[in-house]
């Protein structure tokens, strides 16, 4: 895993540099992760393909900054795709989600299985959300995942967005510093 | 929580903020506000990069799914200008078009700043109004978000999609009630761009009124009205 992790990171570099077989390798490697977040938060696979398309070419052309930053690489590039698809979906003049995309949306989040397989792992963010209440662990893990704003968040959990925007920002709160304990 | 943690956690701070920028919850015009000052703000890229590494173990959850094998075809088209040649590498001479071009826009970008920053509007006093615009156009593939806040007087504009012709420019116009499109520049090459509003053009901004953004030749409109076709446009709209 490591392993991998390293070679990611060269090949950032070496993208930096504008060496093409790198950025090739490159995507090669991460395009599937990083076309797996742009479908889930994009719902609609020809705008996921322009997304993708978008976030390699930021990609091509801000590899150089990568060695300055303290993400591991594949953060790095999870970054750049989830704001761009996020940037996206704000942008939408219709309402976001159509009904029928609704539908694919449920078989889209994370099982209990995966939950579990998730929690198994033992990562400490996983250790951090159990301490937050259920709902709002759920509701964390919504709006990173599938990019929901505080108002489809506040409208799927039944209560005021100023609610929700408080239950957001007090857990994220919590988070930060289960994590830093 | 007392009233007054309650108002504490309204107001928020940076470091909250940059969370739920992170976390992608803000709205658009907030997302484009707060994505305008990280350009300005090294501390605040800190605290969103921060953000970014504190949540990312979430990325598993996304899993992997394989791009079309199209999606890299055509991205090699778009950044490189030919299909893809592997192990073949002609990397001197992309390299040098690319750099050259790169060359001429950053030059081209310089030349509009001398022209236009004489122009630009000091900060005024008065209470900042803002306004976004969602531009997009049937059958283009060019769409911008565009955030403009009279107390910067600056347009801020993030491009998500669409990019000139090669040999030609996006220029970025106002258009308010019948009047005739009134420039606001050449769109300087980037994922975003912030463009100053004249003193002026600042008085027309208004609610209804329109940007868009055309194709030109390069350096923009020869005539000082849109020549090429309107690639996107969006209604601003105060927030």
């Amino acid at each position: 895993m490591q392993g991998q992790a390293d070679q990611i990171t060269e090949l950032i570099v070496r993208t930096g540099l504008k060496d093409r077989s790198a950025f090739d390798r490159l995507y090669e490697a991460t395009s599937a992760k990083l076309f797996a977040i742009c479908l889930r938060v994009l719902r609609d696979r020809g705008e996921a393909e322009d997304a993708l398309q978008e976030v390699f070419v930021r990609v091509w052309t801000r590899a150089d900054r990568f060695a300055a930053s303290h993400h591991s690489p594949i953060s790095w590039l999870a970054a750049i795709a989830r704001n761009h698809c996020i940037d996206r979906l704000r942008a939408r003049k219709a309402p976001a989600r159509p009904v029928e995309e609704a539908f694919d949306l449920a078989a889209d989040e994370p099982g209990p299985e995966r939950l579990a397989e998730l929690s198994s792992e033992g990562r400490r963010i996983d250790a951090c959300m159990e301490e937050l209440e259920t709902d709002r662990a759920e509701a964390v893990r919504a709006a990173y995942v599938m990019g929901y704003s505080y108002e489809e968040l506040a409208g799927r959990h039944g209560v005021p967005l100023n609610t929700m925007r408080t239950w957001l920002r007090r857990s994220l709160m919590k988070l930060k510093e289960c994590l830093e304990r | 929580m007392t009233g007054e943690a309650e108002d504490r956690m309204e107001d928020g701070g940076d470091e909250l903020l940059a969370a739920e920028y992170v976390l992608g919850v803000l709205p658009l015009d907030a997302r484009m506000a707060f994505a305008a000052r990280l350009e300005a703000e090294p501390p605040l890229r800190a605290l969103v990069a921060a953000w970014e590494i504190r949540l990312s173990p979430l990325n598993d959850d996304y899993g992997e799914t394989a791009a079309p094998a199209s999606a890299k075809a055509a991205l090699d088209r778009r950044l490189f200008g030919g299909p893809a040649a592997r192990e073949t590498a002609r990397p001197a001479l992309w390299q040098s078009l690319a750099f050259w071009r790169g060359l001429a826009v950053a030059a081209l970008a310089s030349l509009a700043v001398v022209l236009i920053v004489p122009f630009t509007v000091p900060p005024p006093t008065e209470p900042s109004a803002r306004f976004v615009a969602a531009m997009q156009a049937d059958a283009s593939p060019v769409r911008y978000v565009a955030l403009y806040q009279s107390g910067t007087g600056m347009i801020d504009l993030t491009r998500l999609s669409g990019e000139p012709a090669s040999g030609r420019d996006f220029e970025l116009w106002l258009i308010e009630g019948g009047n005739a499109p009134r420039s606001l520049g050449v769109l300087p090459a980037g994922e975003t761009a912030r463009v100053p509003v004249s003193q002026q053009l600042a008085s027309l901004v208004s609610s209804g009124a329109t940007l868009a953004i055309s194709d030109e030749p390069a350096g923009g409109s020869p005539t000082g009205a849109p020549t090429g076709a309107v690639l996107a446009l969006g209604e601003m709209r105060g927030i």
